[in-house]
């Protein structure tokens, strides 16, 4: 009952859109990293061993939230020969909503919501 | 004083300036429209400096470009170019300019599919230069230097079918002199339709900076030595080195009093 309280009173002080975006797409914190990534180098094309190399982390751990972003529409995934590509979605609806979700996580109160949810998410998983 | 263009070399409309004071001179005019043009150095000594300075050249006349990173990310380039009071965010938001993080394999292999990604961003913002940086993480494609050569000419093909000028930089491991390169065994000079070698310079227990086109297919092109420095705004290429020689070693001498007054005084 008091968790149930607590989730509710987090997600009604949330922009609707940020937290629908939050729910899609963060469903990791390496996932949040991932998009802080791509925010930042919005024409990055390249593999998981190397976009783990840009992210300062394992390829097999990057590869699962790689999938699962381009499963859910955040990247696109493309085959070329035996590489698998990985490269934001060329929507600008979703790079106006990925940019909405760094800026706002540039406040702490934001980033303690949208931590909990993360957490939340990540036990239900 | 630097060579007139009264050769047989192509129209200046050909020719794409690369807004570095002294280069276009050099170069009668510039790099000529649709080669690649190979800028080997020592790490630090202009290389990317060179190619950011060609790409804004470009954004701010018409010629929007593009700079496909292979190991820095985008913000050290908005970075760097900010540090020459150059606003590259800017260009990028009014699509003057576009920021690619890639791999040369990817990178390779996309521009090689029809319809990829990279070209369908040369035409988004109608492209027509792009810097490289660098060519030095093709070697790791192949330990055959034949493969090698033959992956980076398919490569630097691709970039001409897309109509771009291209600047490739790539590293030198000589920081001085001109000992012989024991980083590889690549040789990518004879397939770039020109070659421009930087150089640091020791003269009187100071650093001194020289460049040098070695190459310039289609093209005459001053073959002098010269000193280039970088100060607030960027690159600028200066006279040669008057009264040395052996530059290219990296710890020049000065010329025999006789031979000055014969050649250089008179």
């Amino acid at each position: 009952m008091r968790i149930e309280n607590l989730t509710s009173r987090v997600y009604s002080d949330m922009d609707p859109a940020l937290l629908s975006f939050v729910k899609k797409y963060v469903t990791s914190f390496i996932k949040w990293d991932l998009l802080h990534f791509f925010h930042r180098n919005p024409h990055t094309i390249d593999t998981v061993e190397n976009i783990s190399r840009y992210t300062g982390r394992a390829p097999e751990t990057v590869q699962r939230e790689l999938v699962e972003l381009a499963q859910s529409g955040l990247l696109e995934e493309t085959h070329m020969g035996k590489m698998t590509i990985y490269a934001l979605a060329s929507s600008p609806k979703i790079q106006a909503q990925l940019a909405q979700f760094v800026t706002a996580s540039l406040d702490k109160q934001f980033r303690i919501r949208a931590t909990y949810h993360v957490i939340r998410d990540m036990r239900e998983s | 004083m630097l060579p007139t263009t009264q050769d047989n070399t192509a129209p200046l409309a050909q020719r794409l300036s690369t807004g570095i004071p002294g280069l276009d001179e050099m170069l009668h005019g510039g790099f000529l429209t649709q080669t690649a043009n190979l800028i080997e150095g020592a790490p630090g000594c202009g290389k990317t400096t060179l190619g950011m300075q060609f790409i804004r050249q470009g954004a701010l006349h018409g010629e929007p470009g593009i700079i496909l990173t292979f190991e820095q990310f985008p913000e050290q380039y908005y970075r760097d170019a900010a540090s020459f009071g150059w606003d590259f965010r800017t260009l990028e938001e009014q699509g003057l300019l576009q920021v690619i993080m890639s791999s040369p394999e990817v990178s390779k292999a996309d521009l090689e599919r029809f319809n990829g990604r990279i070209e369908g961003l040369i035409a988004r913002i109608g492209a027509k230069r792009i810097l490289i940086d660098s060519l030095t993480h093709f070697e790791r494609m192949s330990q055959d230097p034949a493969e090698l050569r033959s992956l980076v000419y398919s490569f630097l093909n691709a970039l001409k079918r897309e109509g771009l000028t291209a600047v490739l930089t790539r590293e030198s491991s000589i920081l001085l002199g001109d000992g012989i390169d024991q980083g590889s065994d690549a040789d990518f000079s004879f397939l770039a339709d020109s070659y421009i070698m930087l150089r640091y310079v020791e003269i009187e227990s100071a650093i001194h900076r020289a460049i040098i086109a070695l190459k310039m297919r289609g093209s005459a092109h001053d073959t002098h030595i010269r000193q280039f420095e970088i100060n607030s705004e960027g690159l600028y290429v200066r006279g040669p080195f008057v009264g040395r020689e052996g530059i290219m070693s990296g710890t020049p001498q000065q010329m025999a009093r006789s031979f000055i007054k014969a050649f250089i005084k008179h």
